[in-house]
């Protein structure tokens, strides 16, 4: 009934002509019209005031999507459908209202949105939104905001380590004095690039695994902690090499950071896998 | 329940690698148009940190062409004589300019300097400044070697060597000459090794042209140039006690009058700071006299020769206090950056000797200054158990950071109000690393009305020029403290000397003598077992006398000295006179600002053969060595921090713990999700 009216009406031929496209024809039309926030987030990008981090987390998110592209459904499901235009909506609105990273954080969540719309059931999304909004530019952003208090943990735990390691240690601000030697917590150590990269990863890896949202989401709080952990182990045995030495050299910054960046990362997908690898 | 498959088809061989080239060609966009500074903040801070500011980045360049120090002094009486050699080396395979700034004694009349090059002896001119830096650019631009020797403050000189050539081994040795003062009837010789980092105020280094101390190595970092030092006394009296509170030594002689002293072998580096050398002589007392040297045609002097004396009177002993007026006391404490630690530490006992010294009838004040300055209280406070105690806790909480500006403190120091029947001490606590001296000066002689300055300068290496130019233009008297213990001992000194004055009202006169250009021209009141020190000229023969006059605690005070009129003294004296003279009117020239005296200096420079900070020495050999001196390599030579100074005087960057730099980051959590989701999709393509 309904295809003979669409082959006899004009409005019909169009409709089947739009029904004919590809979903990610459908998702170009709407991040078209997002254009604005990628603007924003490019030119962030290009005058250097954020790590192009985000760069890996858009090329996971387009390599899982290019994996999944012949499973889209020609028609989206309403439900998401409306969500992803209702925030495309916000999104646009945001321009006006919002400071222009939670506009491109309402962005790609309807880019996200629209996505889950037309992806087939049993796909998760929360790893597909979450590798969406790291893909943004927020490095810098969460320097800024979470920075401070994360340095300031992360001295005050470090200090109690180092305590229970028997060295004289004591805490000012996001500053430490260990053993007579000032060495400070600065923006650099703040363990914020350890938090993306964590999260990064275990996005991925439950975006590639199919890691349903419910089970990843009680997972991330131990991801924080991971973080958080490994950062003071960082820190602390950086914080010791300092007082003990005259200087430590780049080399061994970078190695103790690397190692114990491995080891988080490691435990991340650790956490991530466990649940997917019993399930199988 | 097993959840539904996810019916995708896995890579085919040729997809997996195509998918890894393209992981490989992502990370190679990302390394190639990353710009490190952005990718990781903290390294830039890195790169922006001061030290260890070596030009050269040829490997085959030798960074460090410094290769040793060598000092020999002779002291006679009380005239040190003091010969410096350092040695440079080109160990690289390209022409080098080697640039070092070093210190020199406060009282240093330097006056002469040669260069040994491949067994040949180039012997140094004084020049104008101007004129000196012409001639060393244009041998250093025809490939000459050469070497400028110029002062940048009247203890801080600059030595340049250009077109030092591959293996070459260039021994630059300059001379000069001090007279020691002996205080407590103590004598003390002291050889500077570094320079303080000075903080330059951004006013300040408008003026200064720039940093004073060049580079420096970081903290506990030591030099690989090593410091010999060998010392010979020849001495009247027998040498007592002989004593080095700053190095291990070797000493021969003892109870003799001729004692050798040198630097005992030692792990620990010589050269991060002052050598200071301590002696007393039999009897306990000051070897006051009277000294002549007859001028010779030699002297190269214009218009005929001159005759120098110099004299040298003990002062009476102090006597009791007696009952004295209120006095007025206001503490000036440096709590910058380069405090930070043990000066800051030595300072707090410093001032609770002092404070704690102080008698009920006195009031005092105490100003913390470092960037900004602060008050105990608004107006000087009774020296109450209550009050002390308070300053004594305000001192105990400070801590050493910021910058150091001197000048403000200075004049809010000088605006404070004070009554007329009130006298006034203002002592001043810091290690003097500022380069505003003249500005200082200035300020205290034009408040030389509102009080005395005493200067405290605590430190193994002082700014001396400014802690000594600050007493002298305060009329007061300075005081270095090098170690914590010397503190308290510093203290009671400084208490006995303002409660008793020895004389005062001090006057030098000449009968039967034709005297001329004496200096100082008017001399301050003698403050505790210093002696009074006269230079001057004279004319014709010498049947006279010299006559010292003042009012003593118990009374007029007359002192007279005859000498010997063979004039076969030091020929020294002709320096020290002209060097006395020269900071007289580098004071004055202080006091005026400008360059008003700049004639004079420089005239007194060239003629008694002086670096001053218009006259420069420069040797230049006339061969033409290095056929492509534009290809020459600048290298500042890089000094050790003084012992106990931290990094934080050079502001350098506080350690910190940066995370490990993003692309290296990120390539490994790549790695890592890799390797997490391979094993499932290798499982599925089984399934």
């Amino acid at each position: 009934m309904a295809t003979a009216f669409i082959a006899t009406h004009p409005l019909g031929r169009w409709q089947a002509r739009c029904e004919a496209l590809s979903p990610l024809a459908w998702l170009g039309l709407q991040a078209a019209a997002l254009w604005p926030h990628w603007r924003w987030a490019g030119a962030r990008l290009a005058d250097g005031s954020d790590d192009p981090l985000g760069l890996a987390a858009l090329a996971a998110l387009g390599l899982w999507v290019a994996q999944r592209e012949p499973l889209l459904r020609g028609s989206p499901r309403r439900a998401w459908a409306f969500a992803s235009a209702a925030v495309t909506i916000m999104a646009t609105l945001a321009l006006f209202f919002l400071p222009p990273l939670l506009g491109a954080v309402l962005a790609v969540l309807a880019l996200a949105a629209g996505l889950r719309s037309v992806m087939p059931s049993g796909q998760p999304w929360l790893p597909v939104a979450g590798l969406a909004v790291l893909a943004l530019p927020v490095v810098s952003s969460l320097q800024f905001y979470a920075g401070y208090p994360l340095r300031v943990v992360t001295a005050e735990i470090s200090t109690w380590v180092l305590q229970l390691a028997g060295l004289a240690a004591e805490r000012s601000g996001t500053a430490m004095l260990v053993e007579g030697e000032l060495v400070i917590v600065d923006a650099p150590c703040s363990g914020v690039q350890m938090v993306w990269m964590a999260y990064f990863c275990a996005c991925a890896v439950a975006a590639f695994s199919g890691l349903r949202d419910r089970a990843m989401l009680a997972r991330l709080p131990l991801v924080g902690l991971l973080v958080l952990a490994g950062n003071v182990l960082r820190n602390s045995v950086l914080v010791t090499l300092e007082a003990q030495q005259a200087s430590v050299s780049e080399a061994v910054h970078q190695g103790v950071g690397l190692v114990v960046l491995l080891a988080v990362c490691g435990a991340v997908v650790a956490v991530m896998r466990g649940g997917r690898d019993a399930q199988a | 329940m097993s959840r539904p498959r996810i019916p995708y088809n896995p890579l085919t061989r040729t997809g997996r690698v195509l998918w890894c080239m393209a992981l490989a060609a992502f990370s190679a966009v990302l390394m190639l148009f990353w710009s490190p500074a952005h990718a990781d903040d903290s390294e830039a801070l890195r790169a922006e940190s001061p030290y260890f500011a070596v030009n050269s980045s040829e490997p085959g360049t030798d960074r460090l062409p410094l290769k040793s120090t060598d000092v020999n002094v002779k002291i006679a009486g009380v005239i040190a004589d003091v010969t410096v050699t350092q040695h440079y080396r080109n160990e690289g395979q390209r022409p080098i300019e080697a640039r070092y700034v070093f210190p020199g004694s406060t009282q240093a009349a330097v006056h002469a300097m040669t260069v040994k090059l491949g067994g040949r002896v180039l012997t140094a001119r004084i020049k104008e400044k101007e004129q000196a830096r012409i001639e060393y650019q244009a041998a250093k631009r025809e490939g000459k070697t050469s070497a400028l020797l110029e002062q940048r403050r009247p203890n801080v000189f600059e030595m340049n060597v250009a077109n030092i050539l591959p293996g070459d081994d260039v021994a630059v040795e300059l001379r000069y000459t001090e007279l020691l003062r002996p205080t407590d009837a103590q004598y003390g010789f002291v050889f500077p090794t570094v320079v303080g980092p000075r903080y330059n105020s951004p006013s300040a280094a408008a003026h200064n042209g720039g940093a004073i101390g060049g580079a420096y190595l970081k903290q506990g970092t030591a030099s690989n140039a090593p410091l010999t030092l060998r010392v010979v006394l020849d001495t009247p009296l027998p040498v007592r006690a002989v004593a080095s509170p700053s190095h291990e030594v070797m000493i021969d002689g003892i109870g003799s009058t001729h004692a050798a002293v040198s630097l005992k072998p030692s792990e620990q580096p010589a050269n991060n700071r002052d050598f200071i050398l301590n002696y007393r002589l039999a009897g306990d007392r000051i070897e006051a006299g009277l000294v002549l040297y007859r001028g010779t045609p030699d002297d190269g002097d214009e218009g005929g020769a001159e005759n120098f004396f110099l004299a040298m009177v003990e002062p009476p002993k102090a006597v009791a206090p007696r009952e004295i007026n209120p006095r007025d006391y206001i503490f000036v404490v440096d709590i910058s950056g380069s405090m930070h630690g043990y000066p800051l530490e030595t300072a707090k006992v410093l001032l609770r000797n002092l404070i704690g010294g102080l008698r009920p009838s006195d009031t005092f004040n105490v100003m913390l200054f470092s960037g900004s300055n602060r008050m105990l209280a608004p107006a000087s406070v009774p020296a109450t158990r209550a009050n002390i105690e308070q300053a004594i806790r305000t001192i105990n909480e400070m801590g050493g950071g910021g910058s150091t500006e001197i000048v403000p403190a200075l004049k809010r120091v000088a605006a404070l109000p004070k009554a007329e029947e009130v006298s006034r001490s203002v002592i001043f606590v810091t290690d003097g690393y500022v380069s505003v001296e003249a500005e200082v000066f200035r300020l205290i002689r034009q408040n030389l009305n509102q009080f005395n300055v005493f200067s405290f300068g605590i430190g193994t290496s002082v700014n001396r020029h400014l802690i000594e130019g600050m007493a002298r233009a305060g009329q007061g008297e300075a005081f270095i403290v090098t170690k914590p213990e010397q503190a308290a001992a510093q203290a009671e000194r400084l208490r006995r000397i303002i409660e008793t004055p020895v004389l005062t009202q001090v006057k030098a006169s000449f009968e039967g003598i034709d005297a001329y250009d004496v200096e100082p021209l008017q001399l301050p009141d003698v403050l505790g077992g210093r002696p009074v020190v006269v230079f001057g000229k004279w004319r014709g023969e010498w049947a006279g006398k010299f006559v010292l006059e003042g009012r003593a605690a118990d009374g007029p005070y007359r002192q007279v000295l005859t000498a010997l009129p063979d004039g076969q003294g030091p020929s020294a004296l002709r320096q020290l006179w002209a060097r006395q003279r020269i900071a007289a009117l580098s004071d004055q020239e202080a006091l005026e600002g400008g360059s008003t005296q700049k004639a004079q200096i420089t005239e007194l420079g060239l003629r008694y053969s002086l670096l001053t900070p218009y006259t420069s020495f420069i040797a230049v050999d006339q061969r033409v060595r290095n056929s492509n001196p534009s290809q020459t390599q600048p290298v500042d030579q890089p000094s050790p921090l003084p012992e106990g100074v931290s990094n934080h005087a050079i502001g350098a960057e506080v350690p910190s713990t940066p995370e490990p730099g993003a692309i290296a980051a990120l390539l490994v959590v790549l790695g890592i999700v890799i390797a997490g989701v391979w094993p499932s999709r290798r499982r599925r393509r089984k399934e």
